[in-house]
């Protein structure tokens, strides 16, 4: 369902905050645990080197440290959010526990001390952040809030632990669990003060006639959870369908090809995005000026948080500006396709200056 | 200024079988009997939001809600009319949030016509005998209210988050298959009524409203002596609070809206009446707003 810039007041990222953990896993140490290594080169196929993993912290714990660097950016304090909504799908909060009750976003608010914020959770697969950015942009529209926090903290490990356990062959429906990584992200939103800033477009999606492609749920041959991904059908479903939708997301924006400065795609794998790029260039016709932002290789696919900590990283290397304009585009299990137009206000440089080297990280 | 009011409602019952029917089926069922009393076709909802806590095999992706959007026939397909689905977890009081949230969506012209659904069961095996809530399920669609003085009015939640440790629920996934492991503590329901005279002033202040303007409350069923004690907490007399102690128990996310379609059955709102209603759930959170028909 799509929302265009016709409204008077556009949302914007006050502020963002990213945590990632220290620890890195490279793909040849996680084939390396696996009972059954499958036989394909899987770095090759996947452009994925190597990923951060949470140890000894959960996936509540990812978000919490994400949301506090992001009130550290903010001239907004915890007292100030009026909404708190967690999208994690990895409720791994503890060892062989995936949590129901209550909602992370309650214990988040604890941790932070939001003590009047709303606080829910929000389950949207990999889309769940930019369906978090939606339903803030409607609350914060009709007046219900002012502003909020929409945070996601993501422990894919335990998921990627079970596929190196079970997985039986090669071509088993677990393998794509093996590009996943951890990380946490946060955005403060509000009101933005100029209308030229903020995000003019956000569109998502649900075919629910593809359900099939991509399932999570507790294993039944043993401890822990799965995730299944027929990835080839998936992918090419996707490719199908998202060009229509980016087209219609730059129109919708009021923008052309060259106006926009960042593609921020969701980071499934290196090669993934790169297929999806060619789909695109084929559906418009016209070759992608070299715009579109991969971290895949270094943090692998963080699911919910992979667009913020892809955007974390290349405000950090200076690729990202001030003013730049920045479309996330995004696949998800449903198969919800989703699309925000953006336009950043400083907070680049306030990100550099805050996180980069010489900050206060 | 109401601008959202239910268009339509529709339940799945908690009933006695030997095989479970599962929350995916009490889903479908509350949404089938909600999309039949419309007058909207199932392409017309723009925005379908699940907001049941216990899922069919515990499944955590893709949204619960995008099976029921197939499963409902509602706009399944790429590239023609459009709908996002996802779900929102709060428990008892996630319908209450479900519906701020397309409220918020059709005050700010995002959509014009939503639909909330939840649903409860336990798919496990062998349940543990300590899971209290029977299989259910309820929707509503939404749309923007003719009249603008009909509706829902303000939301209120109050979340008392040190109090989080009270109600915990999770799946235990150390076993094949999972296994939900809920935990209530006692004094869960002192602490509900405790939140409940400050949630019903915010929001009737919101709303300016009294107790008095008040025709009906509708709570969620959270338990006999619970229903009991509403009287004390709310300022509303007894005679106005719809209790079905016998024959209705807690059903979770679902309960409010099993006791608030039971309470028009047995006797339908007139116009102009307003009631208020009342949920309340793990974090713990009491929520409540007011409706006006």
């Amino acid at each position: 369902m799509h929302m265009t810039s016709r409204h008077p007041l556009k949302i914007r990222i006050e502020s963002m905050g990213v945590y990632l953990p220290d620890t890195i896993l490279t793909m040849e140490e996680l084939l390396e645990s696996c009972r059954n290594r499958p036989k394909w080169d899987l770095e090759r196929i996947t452009g994925i080197h190597e990923r951060r993993i949470a140890v000894r912290e959960y996936a509540a714990d990812l978000a919490v440290r994400a949301a506090a660097r992001a009130l550290r950016l903010s001239t907004y304090s915890a007292e100030d959010l009026d909404a708190v909504i967690c999208t994690s799908i990895s409720k791994h909060d503890r060892p062989d526990e995936f949590s129901l009750e209550p909602a992370t976003a309650v214990r988040i608010r604890r941790e932070l001390g939001a003590s009047k914020a709303l606080s829910f959770d929000v389950v949207n697969a990999c889309a769940g952040m930019i369906n978090g950015i939606y339903i803030m942009q409607g609350l914060i529209r009709s007046g219900a809030v002012r502003r909020g926090l929409v945070v996601s903290g993501e422990h894919n490990m335990p998921v990627a632990e079970t596929a190196a356990r079970e997985m039986r062959h090669s071509f088993d429906g677990q393998i794509a669990a093996l590009t996943l990584g951890d990380a946490g992200a946060a955005l403060i939103l509000d009101g933005s003060p100029d209308p030229i800033r903020g995000f003019h477009y956000l569109d998502l999606v649900s075919a629910a006639r593809h359900d099939h492609y991509c399932y999570s749920r507790p294993s039944k041959r043993g401890p822990g959870g799965i995730l299944v991904t027929k990835a080839r059908g998936l992918q090419r479903k996707g490719n199908e369908h998202f060009p229509f939708y980016f087209k219609k997301a730059l129109d919708g924006a009021g923008w052309a090809l060259e106006d926009l400065d960042h593609i921020i795609p969701h980071q499934v794998s290196v090669r993934g995005i790169e297929n999806s790029a060619r789909a695109l260039e084929r559906y418009l016709g016209t070759p992608l000026p070299p715009i579109t932002r991969i971290i895949a290789d270094h943090y692998g696919n963080t699911s919910t948080t992979s667009h913020f900590v892809t955007m974390h990283d290349f405000i950090l290397s200076g690729h990202i500006q001030s003013g730049d304009n920045l479309m996330l585009v995004s696949g998800a299990s449903g198969i919800v396709i989703s699309h925000a137009a953006c336009t950043l206000d400083d907070l680049p440089d306030r990100y550099r200056n805050h996180f980069g080297p010489g900050g206060t990280p | 200024m109401r601008q959202c009011r239910i268009e339509s409602l529709g339940v799945s019952l908690p009933e006695r079988r030997v095989l479970p029917r599962g929350s995916m089926r009490h889903a479908v069922t509350a949404g089938k009997h909600c999309i039949r009393s419309s007058k909207y076709a199932p392409a017309d909802i723009q925005v379908l939001i699940n907001s049941g806590v216990h899922r069919d095999n515990h499944v955590c992706e893709p949204a619960i809600a995008v099976y029921i959007q197939h499963r409902l026939g509602i706009n399944i397909e790429f590239q023609g009319r459009e709908t996002l689905a996802f779900d929102l977890h709060n428990g008892g009081c996630g319908m209450l949030n479900a519906i701020q949230i397309l409220c918020a969506l059709m005050e700010s012209g995002q959509i014009r016509v939503g639909m909330t659904v939840a649903s409860e069961a336990n798919s496990d095996r062998k349940p543990d005998p300590a899971y209290p809530y029977p299989d259910s399920g309820a929707a509503i669609i939404l749309d923007r209210s003719p009249l603008l003085d009909r509706g829902f009015g303000h939301f209120a939640f109050h979340c008392r988050e040190e109090y989080a440790d009270l109600y915990t629920s999770i799946v235990d996934i150390s076993v094949p298959r999972g296994r939900i492991r809920l935990q209530r503590a006692a004094e869960l329901e002192a602490v509900y009524l405790g939140m409940i005279p400050h949630v019903i002033e915010e929001v009737l202040a919101k709303d300016n409203l009294t107790p008095e303007d008040i025709d009906r409350l509708i709570p969620a069923q959270i338990s006999p002596g619970f229903l009991d004690q509403l009287p004390r907490m709310t300022g509303i007399p007894e005679n106005k609070i719809t209790g079905f102690p016998a024959d209705l128990p807690d059903t979770l996310s679902t309960s409010l809206f099993l006791t608030l379609e039971r309470s028009l059955a047995e006797k339908p709102a007139n116009p102009g009446e307003t009631f208020l209603l009342l949920a309340c759930g793990s974090g713990v959170t009491v929520a409540a707003t007011t409706y006006r028909f």
